[in-house]
């Protein structure tokens, strides 16, 4: 699936992003299927806007995105939430885990949608991401660092054709980073899919087909 | 799946307090219940006071009407005669659906029961088009050449017979059916010949307090026996609307018509009857807009507590359409099992009521009529159309 942007600038950010230049804003972008996109850029210029426009989270911009040949903004809210079971995943800045249920059960709550990763398969890797242990801690009483793993566990738990990370490893350290980074590269491989991440100026273990400044 | 199901139990209906979803419940079963009743209250009356019963126990919609006897027209032959005129009016008098003459015989006619007892009298006879008799027996009919006349006589004069009559002259008091075994010799005079006829007593009616014979007899007996005049009602027996009505009981006496007071009474109560039902119903409706609408701002404040957990639930892929029926299997159950509730209740209250109304010598159905199953149906849409507009509203926006 590509993924394709036409004169994209969010409303809210528009006097202040017109003043710096940008590959992404206000630019015709097509991302073609099973790229690395690394979005450089600082902070405040846009990253979490953009992964949000681009998962369709709000649509206060101008100019046109497409996934495929559909324009998210037409999409009606089935065909949203098939494309985002089946085709768009993600893992947000913020986490966004379900405070009240433990970590498996955030995990659950979404492998059950697809039912295509088992059980086994999650018990695995939680282990390879050291937070086995923490499988029946609520949510909310874990650490950053652990919530950002059952976030990056949780994107990986449907069929996808992208995946578009912001900012996923901005509580880990070096290690737990590789760990994640190597996980996910081995199921996006896996779906034939392709990664966009938006990030400060840490590169990370991917091999990235594109880097574009935002 | 039953996992799946358990979560989302656990992050949408959680915070449920079971007091709340209690009272919006019973809120709304007491609307419903209260509506159902008063429908069944009013279906029941309906069919007491207008329904297919033979009896009139209850407010009679028949009316017999005569003029007034007064001291100026008690002498004058035919003051007391409707003209064709009048008649032709009072059908046209509010409430008046029908009017039929009682044509009374214009021959002697001696009644006689037979020799062992010797009793004879003098008697009269009356006849109204069929469609007024309240029990219309078996075999009512009579051609020329037909030696047996069937009667119908009213129920009042059994009574009058057998606490009054009878009781004072020691006679046997008598059973309608055994009346109807006995066979009257009517002799009808002719000149000097009299025509014999048997007349056996096959009802009686609680509606016209007469001695009733089918119209061809009378009709056929002024032309033989009588004087052939044209027939000339004294009495006019009135099917009418609500008898009750002002402008009615305005015309009957500006025309200083008397009639059954009884009846009127009846009608009055009928009246009343009608407002209590109708305020019931009002107020019924009312507590059932209450209930609906404490029922479904549970159902909006559910998903309102909620709506952090929907908002990402939706964030993650999960379906809309998925949510709205899962919080719809959650909540239609509970509509439904309400409506059913009420209509139970409804059920056991008309089986109450008619067991009550055999008491009172009224018939009443042991089921509840159509009106009252109908407005369970009606219930039933509104109540699941307006929780899936507020669930669907809500989740799928």
């Amino acid at each position: 699936m590509q993924l394709s942007l036409q004169q994209v600038m969010p409303i809210p950010l528009r006097d202040k992003l017109t003043q710096r230049p940008s590959g992404i804003w206000r630019q015709d972008l097509v991302l073609q299927p099973q790229e690395y996109v690394f979005i450089q850029a600082p902070s405040g210029t846009g990253k979490t806007t953009l992964i949000h426009i681009l998962y369709n989270l709000r649509q206060d911009y101008e100019g046109t995105i497409k996934w495929g040949a559909d324009d998210v903004k037409k999409v009606s809210k089935e065909q949203l939430s098939s494309l985002r079971t089946n085709n768009i995943s993600i893992i947000f800045q913020d986490m966004r885990l379900f405070p009240e249920l433990t970590a498996w059960e955030n995990l659950e709550i979404k492998r059950a949608l697809t039912n295509t990763i088992t059980p086994q398969t999650v018990e695995d890797w939680l282990a390879r991401l050291g937070i086995k242990d923490k499988k029946n801690s609520l949510a909310h009483t874990l650490s950053y660092g652990e919530q950002q793993r059952v976030s990056i566990i949780r994107a990986l738990l449907q069929p996808f054709n992208w995946l578009l990370m912001d900012e996923p490893f901005s509580h880990l350290d070096k290690a737990n980073t590789q760990k994640a980074c190597a996980l996910i590269k081995e199921v996006v491989t896996a779906n034939n899919a392709g990664l966009l991440l938006a990030d400060l100026d840490e590169p990370h273990d991917f091999p990235y087909t594109k880097t574009i400044q935002l | 799946m039953r996992e799946h199901v358990a979560l989302l139990r656990k992050l949408l209906l959680s915070s449920n307090r079971k007091s709340r979803l209690g009272a919006a419940l019973l809120a709304l079963c007491i609307g419903t219940t209260l509506l159902l009743l008063s429908v069944m209250i009013w279906w029941n009356f309906n069919e007491l006071l207008h329904g297919k019963s033979d009896s009139d126990s209850l407010g009679s919609t028949f009316l017999t009407v005569s003029k007034r006897v007064t001291d100026d027209n008690m002498g004058k032959p035919g003051a007391t005669i409707f003209t064709p005129q009048e008649i032709e009016d009072i059908t046209k008098a509010p409430q008046v659906q029908d009017a039929g003459m009682l044509i009374s015989n214009h021959f002697p006619v001696y009644a006689s029961l037979n020799d062992k007892l010797g009793f004879a009298t003098e008697m009269f006879l009356e006849a109204v088009p069929d469609r007024f008799i309240d029990k219309k027996p078996d075999g009512w009919n009579w051609q020329p050449g037909n030696t047996q006349v069937p009667v119908i006589l009213s129920a009042e004069f059994l009574n009058l017979y057998n606490y009054g009559f009878a009781l004072s002259r020691g006679l046997p008091q008598l059973s309608q059916s055994t009346v109807k075994t006995i066979s009257l010799d009517l002799k009808i005079s002719y000149g000097n010949n009299a025509q014999h006829y048997a007349a056996h007593v096959t009802g009686f009616s609680d509606r016209i307090s007469s001695v009733l014979v089918p119209e061809s007899f009378i009709t056929y007996g002024n032309k033989v026996y009588g004087d052939n005049a044209p027939s000339t009602p004294s009495r006019l027996i009135l099917k009418v609307q609500d008898a009750s009505s002002k402008q009615f009981t305005d015309y009957l006496a500006r025309h200083d018509y008397v009639t059954n007071n009884e009846q009127l009474r009846w009608s009055k109560v009928r009246a009343i009857v009608a407002v209590v039902s109708t305020s019931t119903g009002v107020l019924a409706i009312l507590l059932m807009g209450i209930g609906t609408l404490v029922f479904i701002l549970f159902i909006e404040l559910t998903i309102s507590k909620a709506q952090q957990s929907l908002t990402l639930l939706l964030q993650l892929g999960v379906s809309p359409r998925y949510l709205s029926r899962f919080m719809l299997r959650r909540f239609l159950p509970m509509v439904l099992a309400m409506v059913g509730l009420s209509m139970c209740i409804a059920i056991a209250a008309q089986a109450a009521a008619s067991y009550w109304a055999q008491d009172q010598n009224l018939q009443l159905t042991l089921l509840p009529g159509w009106p009252v199953w109908a407005a369970m149906g009606v219930s039933v849409l509104l109540l699941v159309g307006l929780v899936r507009r507020s669930v669907v509203g809500a989740i799928e926006g």
